[in-house]
């Protein structure tokens, strides 16, 4: 018993760094319907930067996580302003493969930058060892799963009562109609860009607490995207639990089955659950009208 | 036929003949090209920076002596990504276009295995010493020679020292899906048949892994009291610090791929008593501090932070090499140079034990060390 | 005097191509690629051999994806099966290479239609997540099947001998594959010709205009997922043979990638923009190599760490900067040369 807790606690602490990526990449597609490819890498950048922060000011971790924050508005903003809004109109395929050659840039970007050497992010904090019962979990675990539960909040709240949520709403359902009522796409494009840099730097600064800066930290976008999928693509708060749940079942299917099924897990649970919901669990149902 | 088969054949294999009377390619009066193909792009670049480093100060070295019977000696350095493709592209490139006498890396070990053919039909003399896989040297290729230790052997020894030190424990190990994970446990299964060892958690996990929360509470309710990490850097790291939240504190045994100091920061304090296996020499012996010391007049500054026991696997095998050049004298060719190679006996490189070839014999098989992590001083010291 | 290019009969809307300077042109193409071997030194015809293996492949992912409009991101999958299903029977039971390139077509057709039966209900992007899911799931048989595959130690594949030929020679084996890539262009472009092509356009263009004119979309989907996996599958086979040695690492999912590069930077839906988008795709890694040495032995001491990358930067760079200036491709930037040829002075 205490195995199985041990299991889908840790479970859950893998899945939240995934849901927070996850939700990055709902965000993206919902207000713009692209798929970003550079997702993970995205959040590999702010880690990085939270990693030059924290060697320069040891020891205050409100100014690394500010920085980080900062940066990643910086950078999500500069993403949509200089490569992304030039595409608006252009053909879709061939603007989801500008985010494709985007990854390669911020990852390559990464190593020119930076090194190759993995890093252990010190802000000072995040690493203690804190006992719930007989499971031991990290500071920073605890933090992130509360992290997404408060992303999960505030997205709600951001897309049911503020005035840019709802024109995401919006744009998302008909972008022509939306423009029609006087909202800018742009503005609106520009907003989920930069939301979405938070979220998955934000992803990426926990990772790095947990798991060290080093180039292999843009896997982790490759990883959350089937929790997208079970979430459903356009559905941000669904992307945040279908994190949660592909996080628990690697675990479980690592735990009880065999470690080396741990990567396949998250494909497989989607593949079982297109093939019910093809829409995602919690995805709008695409109506076909002839 | 025979006469346009024949002339396939040449050019196929790259030998000019006709040239080859006057004098071998790569080799003219005052100058000697060699080459070498790594990653210097992307997360492996950590050892491809860190090898190509070793053999600058292997060349630099030989260059300030005087060169090779007055030859100075010039470096072609290619970037693969570790994507084997590229490798065969820039091997390709590097005997047709540039035509280099010798390699001096051949990448990783499956990049390695595939340009083999490409090798040994042109016939140019080679020293991959990046990834020492058994692949590499058995059969054994005329022109093919490894300076290193297989991973199975090393293995082997690390087990056989920790069956002897901690008898009657159970085990658990955990490799990594790719060749590298392969040749840990084909060692490992050795050494579990010869000492009988008590086996109580296996298992594999996929390259580029980040979480090993599961894993290792795996190895946890299976009670395993020495653990082998078969991971690289972040994988043991990642690993190591997940026994430690656990509160769970096996013998943990890692790989030479793994020891770097960087890996005894990134575990923190839990990385005492860690042991490791290599076969070049430890950071904090005599030999490494006196190659530092030279190889900061040779290379830049940045070059000697890169440096790590690849460069020694590097300078090691490089050196060889250049030894048996030096003996052949004016007439540089690649058959004398195969020859002489062959006939290195005990020679001592200075960052590893003595290295020795033979008729037939491709592979060093370098004596391995047992070594255990010293947080304090952040360093690998020898076991004895 | 004709004033237009009139087309009277099905047969003119259907023929290859009805102007005789571009089946001159052709011709003079194929003769200079049968003769490159003969005059390229061996470097230089492994980028030709490479180009072809690639095009061969991508070809493949266009019957799916640029005709039929299905996404794949796991096109990885359909080469890596094929390469083993080469190297296996070939390398492993010493089976006649014929028997090697017969099952690295047919094995991944028939794994195709597993994947595409429960798949076909599915759409554009959700499509495109089951077969990445495929592929990784691919890898990971092939991996703990180490009883056939040799795991991940992978399996060392010789070059074929077939007809009494011996294609161990870089030649021989340019035109093995110069043979098959030919063989695969014109196969493609027979289809895209045929009802079963013209159907697979009007599913991609629109399906329930496709199904009301009478078409079964699932079975045609699957068609195209199979002709795809089988295409693919060749490939893949020819790219474990050059590679010399087949393991999943060969196969790393960035190829999934490149291959749907391949068919947007060489413009989507076109046949001849697959063969361009193939050439830009394996050559501009090249062009920062080149360039680099270009610069010579000083700039390459600044390259002695880190800075290697920045050749990957503008691999990047250069894609984005690609898309975002010719959107439609390499094939739409043909067309504006032709048509500035034809129409000069004229603009238009």
């Amino acid at each position: 018993m205490q195995y199985l807790l041990d299991q889908v606690i840790s479970g859950i602490a893998v899945g939240a760094i995934y849901g927070l990526v996850a939700m990055g990449f709902a965000l993206i597609y919902k207000a713009t319907g692209l798929v970003n490819f550079a997702q993970g890498e995205m959040s590999m950048i702010t880690a990085y930067i939270a990693w030059s922060i924290a060697g320069t000011v040891s020891g205050n971790p409100w100014l690394v996580v500010g920085g980080a924050l900062a940066a990643s508005v910086v950078l999500g903003l500069a993403i949509e302003r200089v490569v992304m809004r030039p595409m608006l109109g252009e053909p879709v395929f061939a603007t989801v493969m500008v985010t494709i050659g985007l990854a390669v840039v911020l990852r390559s970007a990464t190593l020119l930058i930076w090194d190759a050497y993995p890093h252990a992010l010190d802000i000072g904090a995040g690493r203690e060892i804190v006992h719930i019962g007989d499971t031991g979990v990290r500071s920073a675990q605890l933090a992130v799963m509360a992290t997404l539960l408060l992303a999960l909040g505030a997205f709600w709240a951001f897309f049911r009562y503020s005035r840019i949520g709802k024109a995401m709403r919006a744009v998302a359902a008909d972008e022509r109609a939306a423009k029609l009522m006087g909202i800018s796409a742009a503005r609106i494009h520009a907003v989920a860009w930069t939301a979405s840099s938070v979220i998955a730097g934000i992803a990426g600064v926990f990772s790095a607490l947990l798991y060290d800066v080093s180039p292999n930290m843009f896997h982790v976008g490759l990883k959350s995207f089937p929790a997208t999928i079970l979430g459903g693509l356009d559905s941000v708060l669904g992307s945040g639990f279908g994190g949660v749940i592909i996080g628990v079942a690697e675990n479980l299917a690592a735990g009880y089955l065999a470690p080396s099924v741990k990567e396949i897990t998250g494909f497989i649970v989607i593949i079982a659950m297109l093939m019910i919901r093809p829409f995602g669990l919690f995805g709008e149902r695409e109506i076909e009208r002839v | 036929m025979l006469s346009r088969k024949a002339t396939i054949a040449l050019l196929a294999s790259g030998m000019f003949a006709y040239a080859a009377h006057a004098q071998q390619q790569g080799v003219t009066a005052n100058e000697i090209l060699l080459g070498e193909v790594e990653p210097l792009t992307g997360p492996p670049a950590l050892l491809g920076i860190a090898y190509n480093v070793g053999t600058k100060v292997a060349i630099a070295e030989a260059n300030a002596a005087g060169g090779v019977d007055g030859r100075k000696l010039r470096l072609l350095t290619d970037d693969d990504g570790y994507v084997p493709t590229r490798t065969i592209q820039s091997v390709r490139k590097m005997i047709e276009v540039d035509k280099i006498f010798a390699f001096t890396s051949l990448s990783g070990s499956g990049q390695g295995l595939a340009v083999l053919p490409i090798v040994e039909k042109a016939g140019i003399p080679a020293m991959p010493a990046i990834g020492p896989v058994t692949g590499l040297y058995t059969p054994p290729r005329k022109s093919v020679f490894v300076v290193g230790q297989s991973y199975e052997e090393g293995m082997y020894q690390l087990v056989r020292h920790l069956a002897t030190s901690f008898p009657g424990k159970k085990w658990g190990i955990l490799t990594q899906d790719d060749d590298y994970g392969v040749a840990l446990r084909t060692g490992f299964a050795r050494a579990q048949q010869e000492f009988k060892l008590n086996v109580v958690s296996e298992g594999e996990y996929k390259k580029g892994q980040q979480d090993f929360s599961s894993e290792m509470l795996r190895v946890r309710s299976a009670g395993a009291e020495v653990f082998m990490a078969g991971g690289v850097i972040g994988e043991n790291v990642a690993m190591v610090k997940e026994l430690e939240k656990l509160g769970s504190k096996p013998v943990v045994g890692m790989f030479w791929p793994g020891r770097v100091t960087a890996t005894l920061k990134l575990m923190g304090p839990a990385s005492d008593g860690i042991y490791a296996v290599d076969y070049v020499d430890p950071d904090n012996s005599a030999t490494i501090a006196a190659f530092t010391e030279r190889a900061k007049k040779l290379v830049s500054e940045a070059e000697v932070k890169a440096m790590n026991r690849y460069t020694l696997a590097a300078y090691a095998s490089t050196k060889v090499l250049i030894e048996a050049m030096r003996r052949c004298g004016k007439n540089l060719t690649w058959a004398c140079t195969i020859t002489e190679l062959e006939k290195t006996k005990n020679f001592e490189s200075g960052v590893m034990g003595p290295i020795s070839f033979g008729p037939g014999v491709r592979f060093s098989s370098q004596a391995v060390r047992i070594m255990k992590a010293d947080f304090a001083t952040l360093s690998f010291k020898p076991v004895q | 005097m004709r004033s237009g290019h009139f087309k009277e009969r099905t047969e003119q809307l259907i023929v290859l191509s009805d102007s005789a300077p571009v089946w001159a042109w052709s011709a003079v193409l194929v003769v200079a690629l049968a003769a490159a071997p003969y005059l390229l030194n061996a470097y230089l015809l492994s980028f030709v051999v490479l180009i072809l293996i690639t095009a061969t492949g991508a070809l493949g992912l266009h019957l799916l994806t640029g005709r039929t409009g299905l996404i794949s991101l796991g096109h990885v999958g359909f080469l890596l099966l094929g390469a083993y299903a080469y190297a296996v029977p070939v390398a492993k039971y010493g089976l006649s290479p014929f028997v090697g390139f017969a099952l690295a077509g047919t094995a991944p057709a028939l794994v195709s239609v597993l994947v595409g039966i429960p798949s076909l209900r599915l759409k554009g992007l959700y499509l495109a997540i089951t077969t990445l899911a495929f592929s990784f799931i691919i890898a990971h048989l092939v991996l703990q099947m180490s009883w056939l595959t040799n795991g991940a130690r992978g399996i060392q594949v010789p070059r074929p001998e077939m007809f009494g030929i011996s294609f161990d020679s870089d030649i021989r084996f340019a035109q093995l594959c110069l043979f098959v890539a030919t063989i695969t262009l014109f196969g493609v472009l027979n289809i895209e010709r045929s009802r079963v092509g013209r159907a697979l356009m009007a599913v991609r263009d629109n399906d329930i205009a496709a199904r009301t004119m009478g078409i079964n979309l699932q079975a045609y989907k699957l068609r195209a997922f199979m002709t795809s996996a089988f295409v693919s599958g060749i490939a893949g086979a020819l790219f474990g043979i050059y590679l010399s040695f087949v393991t999943v690492e060969g196969f790393p999912f960035l190829m999934s990638i490149e291959a749907l590069a391949i068919l947007i930077v060489g413009g989507l839906g076109s046949t001849l923009g697959v063969v361009f988008g193939s050439i830009f795709i394996v050559l501009l890694p090249e062009v920062g190599r080149t360039a680099l040495s270009l610069l010579g032995e000083n700039a390459a001491k600044l390259f002695s760490t880190g800075a290697n990358e920045l050749r990957s930067v503008l691999y990047g760079v250069a894609i984005i900067l690609f898309l975002r200036f010719e959107p439609r491709g390499l094939v739409g930037l043909w067309g504006d040369r032709k048509r500035l040829w034809v129409n000069w002075p004229l603009r238009f």
